[in-house]
């Protein structure tokens, strides 16, 4: 049973269209990455899976039934731009969204307190919002999409402007959460990310699905044709035929090889001879990373 | 509705413990009493002393002019006569008069002959000092009625019995402080309603915008729909301003319970006006602040939204300007045109009931014509709300603006 479920869903705004028959599926337990350049659709999409706007056609269906308002109530969504009430006290604020999402205030309270602990700002609670540090506010906001414990939990941009230790945090408990059987849905650019947490992916460009399926699925479509070497020495050995593009980032190689029948066979040969000019320390063969798929999705060409 | 409770009480708590409520609860009574006292004692006193002299071959009807001018109690004019004129006598005068030690002077030429009367000559310091000029021509004919009563040989104490300022008593009425005090309500009514919805209708849309540019739109509209978070600001921000009312009409019931107010001065406010007080309030803020709100969400910085509010404040400002009118003759033609243009009803309508109460079917229309444009302004500005508060950037033109009205 599928959590989130678009199916052909376009969306235009006066003349440009910002979503152009996107179908995408997120079943629970999972966490999904939509990902595309910056103004590819991502916001559009997510917009409309909340009911901020309404899709021009196509369907949206929450928890297995047609979009209706109230299903919000099991959904829990941290939107790109962070929006707290500056004047209000950190507790106060936590309450008074919950209750929005309609918890009772007592509740609201005891799980508000529960989550600071959790999230590692009990000392935040009494303080007012405009008080706190960018990703102390950023943490509260996150508590605040998990207050009402929702089924489907839609980030945007979850970890833009955290240190690496909250950052850490914040995937740890997305992580806790997915074992619970929740759907987790994020947006970001940052790929190393998506590739360490996403089950499923979603390439958008120009408002049009790219590129979607499993995680490893998605990466095996793509042959092993890169090869990582980190060595000491010449690197005179990146000048064998079978290398297409090689970077050396001082001592850290990353090599495209060539079209081939056999790439594997390739990347021991260059193996071979780097070792007969250099100390190597790791050698490693793989498919493209994430972020080289990404870019060769979209062309290389992305806008701002 | 749990959720328009929600926001209207948030907004509501938030604005009542802020320092700026505690000041302009504060604040807004002294600034109305400066005002009514000052505009009391600017017309009570018109002008102060002021010196003007009076060159005239008469010298008998110079004298005349002089008791008749200093005899006004209201204000002090010395008057120097100058009789009769010789060859520098104009230069002297022009000279004094860029000096600044003569506020004018009257030039009496005989009459042309053929003409019965004088021709009289006013030279002012500044052309703008028309209660002087006023002064003078009304003291001019008094003197010359005199002087032609006595020359038709009319005793002296029978043209003073006849000349005697005439004592208008409104007393008879049974009512003998109310009229004063119906405009000392009105005018007060007036300019407390016009800063309280001046006032909460720009807070309405700077806390908008607030909440606009700090993105908390996006968070809530998960769980509030557009139409719930406009209704809950409007009335959270609402009631901030009644009990902002409410604390001044206890704060004066309990002043003058213990004396505090002068003595003699009642505020006999009945229970019609302070109803009709906070259902006009009601309705002008509901108006002014739909429209406040959706300059506040077509706009993206406090800047903007102030340029747009000129065009708010505009019907306001007309009010206020007419409103001596409306005071004066409160079922006159100026006031009940304006007491039906729904922009200016609740100021006008308000105003014409603490003065004197119009018939009941004018007061019905006037509410009923001001229910329906709020309707149609709500439609209009609750569509571009909801688009507007998640547009970021460059100001809308009309026809987006437009475009948005269709958007489902």
């Amino acid at each position: 049973m599928p959590i989130v479920e678009l199916e052909n869903v376009r969306k235009a705004y006066d003349s440009k269209v910002a979503v152009h028959g996107l179908s995408i599926k997120i079943e629970p337990g999972t966490m999904f990455g939509l990902l595309g350049p910056n103004g590819s659709g991502k916001t559009s999409s997510i917009r409309m899976m909340i009911g901020i706007t309404v899709p021009d056609s196509g369907t949206v269906s929450l928890f297995n039934q047609p979009f209706e308002r109230k299903l919000l109530n099991r959904v829990g969504y941290l939107p790109e731009e962070r929006g707290l009430y500056k004047k209000m006290k950190v507790i106060e604020q936590l309450v008074f969204l919950g209750q929005l999402h309609g918890l009772d205030a007592a509740t609201a309270l005891k799980r508000s307190h529960a989550w600071c602990e959790r999230m590692e700002i009990t000392e935040a609670i009494p303080k007012k919002t405009e008080e706190l540090s960018k990703g102390m506010q950023q943490k509260i906001q996150f508590i605040a999409a998990l207050l009402h414990e929702p089924d489907l939990i839609i980030m945007d941009e979850p970890f833009s402007g955290l240190d690496p230790v909250n950052a850490t945090l914040l995937q740890d408990t997305l992580v806790d959460l997915r074992k619970e059987g929740k759907a987790i849905l994020f947006s970001t650019h940052r790929m190393d990310q998506v590739e360490k947490l996403c089950d499923n992916i979603a390439l958008i460009s120009g408002g049009k699905l790219v590129l979607s399926g499993g995680m490893r699925e998605v990466k095996s479509r793509y042959p092993r044709n890169r090869v990582q070497i980190t060595f000491e020495g010449s690197d005179a050995f990146l000048q064998h035929p079978a290398i297409a593009e090689a970077k050396n980032y001082s001592g850290q190689a990353e090599i495209k090889l060539r079209p081939s029948a056999d790439n594997e066979a390739d990347a021991q040969a260059i193996l071979a001879q780097a070792i007969t000019m250099a100390r190597i320390s790791r050698f490693e063969v793989m498919e493209p990373t994430l972020e080289e798929i990404f870019i060769e999705a979209v062309g290389g060409k992305v806008d701002a | 509705m749990h959720n328009i409770w929600l926001i209207a009480k948030r907004e509501y708590l938030e604005r009542i413990r802020a320092r700026a409520f505690m000041i302009m609860t504060i604040l807004i009574p002294v600034l109305i009493a400066g005002l009514i006292f000052g505009s009391v004692l600017i017309n009570g006193k018109r002008g102060n002393s002021s010196r003007i002299a009076v060159v005239t071959p008469d010298a008998q009807f110079g004298t005349d002019l002089q008791s008749e001018l200093q005899s006004d109690k209201d204000r002090k004019i010395s008057v120097e006569v100058i009789s009769p004129a010789v060859a520098t006598t104009r230069t002297t005068l022009n000279e004094q008069l860029k000096g600044k030690d003569l506020d004018g002077y009257l030039w009496v030429t005989d009459p042309a002959p053929g003409q019965k009367r004088p021709t009289f000559e006013w030279v002012p310091k500044s052309q703008a000092d028309i209660t002087t000029k006023g002064d003078i021509a009304q003291a001019v004919r008094r003197v010359l009625t005199r002087e032609g009563l006595t020359h038709s040989g009319m005793g002296a104490s029978d043209v003073d019995a006849l000349l005697a300022p005439i004592d208008l008593d409104s007393s008879q009425a049974g009512k003998s402080d109310s009229a004063v005090a119906a405009f000392g309500i009105a005018y007060t009514g007036f300019f407390l309603m016009y800063l309280v919805i001046v006032q909460y209708c720009m807070n309405v849309g700077r806390s908008i915008l607030e909440d606009k540019t700090s993105r908390i739109f996006e968070v809530l509209l998960v769980s509030v729909r557009p139409s719930e978070l406009f209704v809950g600001k409007v009335l959270g921000v609402g009631s901030v301003g009644l009990t902002q009312v409410g604390i001044w009409f206890i704060a004066a019931a309990v002043a003058m319970q213990f004396g505090l107010l002068s003595s003699g001065t009642k505020l006999p406010v009945t229970a019609s006006q302070a109803i009709f007080f906070v259902i006009f309030f009601l309705l002008g803020f509901i108006l002014y602040s739909s429209i406040g709100s959706a300059f506040a969400a077509m706009t993206s910085s406090q800047q903007e939204l102030q340029q747009m509010n000129t065009f708010l404040m505009m019907p306001i400002i007309a009010c206020s300007a007419i409103i001596f009118r409306v005071v004066t003759d409160s079922d006159g033609p100026i006031a009940l045109v304006f007491s039906f243009i729904p922009f200016c009803t609740p100021l006008i309508m308000f105003t014409r009931i603490a003065v004197h109460q119009p018939p009941a079917w004018q007061i019905a229309l006037a509410i009923a014509d001001l229910i329906l444009t709020i309707l149609a302004v709500l439609w209009v500005a609750t569509r571009i709300y909801r688009v507007g508060i998640l547009m970021y950037g460059k100001r809308p033109n009309l026809p987006e603006i437009l475009r948005w009205l269709k958007y489902s």
